[in-house]
């Protein structure tokens, strides 16, 4: 479990987060949505350690994140998974490599063990017959696969994706959406996702954190979304026509 | 003021980049090869065209300088060799080499750090700044001096070609004024030069690229300062050690 206690985040004389408290649960798909410019990359990037938070905690499993030395930080950042919004892969290294770079970095495996672990990760994601190919050779729905892959690679206890299905057609992002809450449930991660995409809401959602000017605005499920009467909210998750004649089903 | 704000953070990067241990040291060798091969290697081509050329332009150049029929032949072979040893090969080669190396560097580390590839590394407990820059800097101050030596002996050589095919001087005082009067301190001068010339190239270029921000614009823009950052501290410093060592 990842929680955050009274986090604020400046930069300079601009507060990007303002107070935010929250839980973030374990085996769940936490979802932060939230209005571009609303502080969720901001809000991601410190709960991973990217930047230093200005005021508050943030705690790993009863572990204070936040005041540790970087030495420290390296510890639990070797138990953190991340999948980036442009899938972040090395372009100088091929798919294979780009999975076995972490296995390579941190474990005294050996050759077999990590081939073994690496074709298990590459497996679990779908990605056949591409490991030889380099990123600039697939297509963004298998290099945000590969991504999620190398996440996956040292077994996270805690895997943050950021716009995880950003720039990729309805299909490909649901298949994106599918794999992370498979991965979540099947190896009891903690997962936070970053998203302002509302079929992934619908989808995948299990607890969702509506971020407004850098605030926490709304808590709440997917199924509570259709009721709430928060009108920032509202305005938020029903600016498309298509969920507008969702919620009227619904009601 | 700005000035000293980027001497300050170019100072804490060094610190990040040297002080700390690498994470495995077998990744970290991996990656010293490949740039040896990536910034080194492939630059010996360049290298090697225009060491040539510009000893064979030192040797006509001189030669029609002298037109005093009392002024020995092989002045012009003791021009050529202190022009190539004391300045060309070390200072004016490791300018080109903060072009082609420079921004090679900055442009590589750059893109890395706007498509998030640097953020990836310290996510997974990477200290990124020494992974990406230690291995850069050991490679050019490494393999810089070697590139100097082949532009030295490359330079002599395409002077003493110069002279058999135009017919300025003869082999044989081409020779004589390569032995003439020669301190072999000014090789240790330029490898001194060679390498802190390498240094001042791999980490003021990565130090543009690490804090690259934006898009491919900026990285471009880093590209660019990289190259003219470097070559105003190679003539700076240029000064400085000839002032240092040879005066």
């Amino acid at each position: 479990m990842i929680k955050l206690r009274n986090v604020y985040k400046s930069f300079g004389d601009k507060e990007v987060l303002k107070n935010i408290s929250a839980n973030f649960e374990q085996g769940k798909t936490n979802l932060i949505i939230g209005q571009s410019g609303s502080g969720k990359t901001v809000l991601l990037k410190s709960i991973v350690g990217l930047h230093e938070i200005t005021k508050g905690e943030i705690i790993y499993d009863d572990v204070v994140f936040s005041q540790l030395n970087l030495k420290n930080k390296k510890k639990i950042r070797t138990e953190i998974g991340m999948v980036f919004q442009g899938g972040a892969l090395f372009d100088s290294l091929n798919v294979e490599e780009n999975v076995r770079y972490p296995l390579e970095m941190f474990t005294n495996m050996s050759a077999n063990e990590k081939k073994n672990r690496v074709d298990f990760c590459l497996d679990r994601v779908n990605i056949i017959n591409a490991n030889k190919l380099f990123p600039s050779e697939i297509s963004g729905g298998m290099q945000k696969r590969v991504s999620i892959a190398r996440a996956i690679a040292l077994n996270p206890k805690y895997l943050f994706c950021d716009e995880p299905n950003s720039g990729l057609d309805p299909k490909t992002a649901m298949v994106i959406d599918n794999l992370i809450k498979e991965i979540t449930r099947e190896f009891n991660i903690t997962t936070l996702i970053n998203t302002h995409d509302m079929n992934s809401v619908m989808e995948i959602g299990e607890k969702i954190y509506y971020f407004h000017k850098g605030e926490k605005w709304w808590v709440g499920t997917k199924e509570e979304i259709f009721n709430t009467n928060n009108k920032e909210l509202n305005d938020f998750v029903f600016a498309s026509e298509l969920f507008k004649k969702i919620k009227e089903k619904n009601k | 003021m700005k000035i000293f704000y980027h001497i300050g953070r170019y100072l804490l990067l060094m610190q990040r980049v040297i002080i700390s241990k690498p994470e495995k040291h077998s990744i970290y060798f991996k990656q010293i090869i490949r740039e040896i091969d990536n910034l080194g290697v492939s630059s010996i081509g360049i290298t090697a065209i225009i060491s040539i050329f510009m000893g064979a332009v030192i040797t006509i150049q001189t030669a029609y300088g002298i037109d005093n029929p009392f002024v020995p032949k092989y002045l012009i072979g003791v021009a050529a060799r202190d022009s190539m040893v004391l300045e060309f090969s070390s200072t004016i080669l490791s300018l080109i080499l903060a072009g082609k190396v420079g921004s090679n560097i900055a442009s590589e580390i750059g893109t890395m750090r706007v498509s998030e590839q640097i953020d990836a590394l310290e996510i997974m407990g990477v200290n990124s700044a020494s992974y990406l820059i230690m291995p850069k800097i050991i490679a050019s101050v490494f393999f810089n001096p070697f590139l100097v030596i082949m532009s030295m002996s490359i330079g002599i050589f395409g002077g003493y070609l110069a002279g058999i095919f135009t017919g300025v001087v003869s082999p044989e005082d081409y020779i004589v004024g390569l032995q003439y009067s020669f301190r072999p301190y000014y090789l240790i001068y330029a490898m001194i030069k060679a390498v802190i010339f390498a240094f001042i190239i791999a980490s003021v270029s990565s130090y543009h690229g690490y804090y690259t921000k934006g898009g491919a614009l900026e990285v471009g823009k880093s590209s660019t300062n990289a190259v003219v950052y470097s070559s105003v501290l190679i003539l700076l410093f240029n000064m400085i050690l000839t002032q240092l060592l040879l005066v």
